[in-house]
């Protein structure tokens, strides 16, 4: 019978060994930008409460998660996935295995999921850490790993299209930075004029931010936010899937 | 099991304007040495993706074990190994974490991964080296573990894409025993080469390919017979004209005739003639 779990983890079991043998340089690689923005923002440019009603450390700390599991899940991915399909030619060899072709994509997601997931468990208890206003519920991993898990699949679609490192490096800059920035991370997007508003709340880290925030912050359940989450999951898949079977990448 | 291995009926691929691979056949029979021959660019490591499913053909079909690739290619991996040109592994971890990734990808469980690496590693020489990093191998060694991540699932075929090029010559001869002990144990190889002596030395059968076209097909002896077994090299100062004859009598016959203005050698026939021959250039 076909055990997507067993063949995720055949797949990944290479990732997992770099992982284990670069535990430091994976954390400080996963968590010196978040860092950098809770310094920056949360403590050097904002304080007081905000109009959500809540202490802008507390407000900004789930919009960092939700960067967090972004550009973790989206960097490690994409990388390892054009690093093995140029450099080390043995993506080649993984498309060849006898696996499932779901297995594969999302078994190349791990890389990205758990550094992310590291990454985001790490900053929420440095937030409970910093403010009171965080909290921790059953629905805290899930949305964690719903957003990694989407950006990573948006990670394995750039690295099987990228042709070049800096074609990927274009991708981070034009589509990856901005969503970082102008997403609800840090700021509101109901700050912004109405039609960029419109266009950012429909990128999947406007999405991610929302439910993290959410959580953390103990508001009611976003469904409609869970919702468009895996929409872009499902989407990012069927991306990755026609992608692998046509043989494009 | 059936006799041929591998059937590819009328492969085309082609990338842009540039037909890579043209209407080729390819029949590799059960348990041989089978060898494509042919200069850079001729379109052998394209044949190779294609009989791999690596790459999807434009047109044809391809059948593995009887397996047909387009529809049961899950099944038909299960029964080939490869061997790229490049050292397809992961530079980062180490040569055990390697060898255990390809046996868990190819299905086996952890312990039976485990057994199996003892065994080809003892058989490679590697078992000193299974805990070093992959980045820190040398090419002959980095060809060593490739191997055997290939052999890990006991593959029935296996497909090697220049497997010698790059190796210094004790890494080569390494290499050469190796696939001999291979095939003598039952794995059906298929290797490509541009080196005209290890496709003579190494193959049951080769084919020679040139512009993604097969122009040849054979034992290396039947493809030189098919000449004629023997060479006459006439030079001036000039390029050198060959003539080919069948024995050695019917080409001292021909040298007589030859005017004294051309110094004349008569030689075996060798696999570099034929190529030669029927492409208009040397590998």
């Amino acid at each position: 019978m076909y055990n997507i779990f067993s063949e995720i983890w055949r797949i990944s079991y290479g990732d997992l060994c770099f992982i284990k043998r670069h535990i430091p340089e994976t954390l400080i690689s996963a968590l010196v930008g978040p860092l950098l923005y809770l310094l920056a923002f949360a403590y050097g440019m904002r304080s007081g409460d905000t109009e959500a009603g809540v202490d802008y450390v507390a407000y900004a700390i789930p919009g960092i998660i939700a960067i967090s599991s972004m550009t973790s899940g989206y960097n490690a991915t994409a990388q390892k996935i054009l690093i093995q399909r140029l450099f080390h030619t043995s993506f080649d060899e993984l498309v060849l295995c006898p696996m499932h072709t779901s297995s594969l994509i999302f078994g190349k997601t791990v890389i990205g999921v758990v550094r992310g997931l590291l990454g985001c468990i790490i900053l929420l208890g440095l937030g409970m850490f910093l403010t009171d206003d965080l909290v921790i519920s059953i629905w805290t991993i899930p949305i964690f790993l719903l957003s990694c898990v989407t950006f990573s699949l948006l990670g394995v679609t750039a690295g099987l299209l990228a042709k070049t490192g800096p074609t990927l490096t274009l991708f981070a800059s034009v589509v990856i930075l901005p969503m970082t920035f102008l997403c609800g991370t840090l700021f509101s997007i109901d700050a912004l004029p109405d039609i960029v508003k419109q266009i950012i709340w429909a990128l999947p880290l406007s999405h991610s931010s929302t439910a993290i925030r959410s959580f953390c912050l103990g508001w009611d359940v976003p469904w409609v936010s869970i919702g468009i989450l895996l929409i872009y999951l499902v989407v990012f898949y069927l991306m990755d899937r026609y992608i692998i079977l046509k043989k494009l990448y | 099991m059936v006799d041929d291995i591998i059937v590819a009926e009328g492969l085309v691929k082609r990338f842009g304007k540039l037909t890579a691979v043209d209407h080729v056949d390819v029949r590799i029979r059960n348990g041989e040495i089978f060898g494509i021959l042919g200069p850079n660019g001729a379109g052998k490591t394209t044949t190779v993706r294609l009989l791999t499913t690596m790459d999807l053909p434009d047109e044809g079909r391809i059948f593995i074990n009887g397996l047909d690739t387009s529809t049961q290619f899950v099944d038909a991996r299960r029964r080939i190994g490869i061997i790229q040109q490049q050292h397809s592994l992961d530079k980062d971890i180490s040569v055990r974490e390697n060898i255990i990734h390809h046996a868990l990808m190819q299905g086996l469980s952890l312990k039976e991964g485990r057994k199996r690496m003892m065994e080809l590693a003892e058989t490679m020489e590697l078992t000193d080296r299974l805990d070093t990093l992959v980045s820190s191998l040398s090419g002959g060694w980095k060809k060593r573990v490739s191997i055997v991540c290939s052999m890990i699932h006991h593959p029935d075929i296996l497909f090697m894409d220049e497997p010698t090029t790059g190796l210094d010559t004790q890494s080569r001869n390494l290499l050469w025993k190796l696939i001999r002990n291979l095939n003598h144990s039952g794995t059906t190889i298929f290797l490509t080469t541009h080196y005209i002596y290890e496709a003579e030395n190494l193959c049951d059968r080769i084919s020679i390919i040139d512009d993604g076209k097969i122009i040849a097909e054979g034992t290396p002896k039947e493809l030189i017979e098919e000449l004629g077994n023997v060479t006459l090299v006439r030079t001036d100062s000039d390029e050198p004209q060959f003539s080919y004859f069948r024995t050695r009598e019917e080409a001292k016959e021909a040298a007589k005739d030859v005017g004294g203005e051309f110094s004349v050698m008569i030689r075996k026939t060798t696999l570099e003639d034929v190529f030669l021959e029927l492409t208009g250039r040397t590998v």
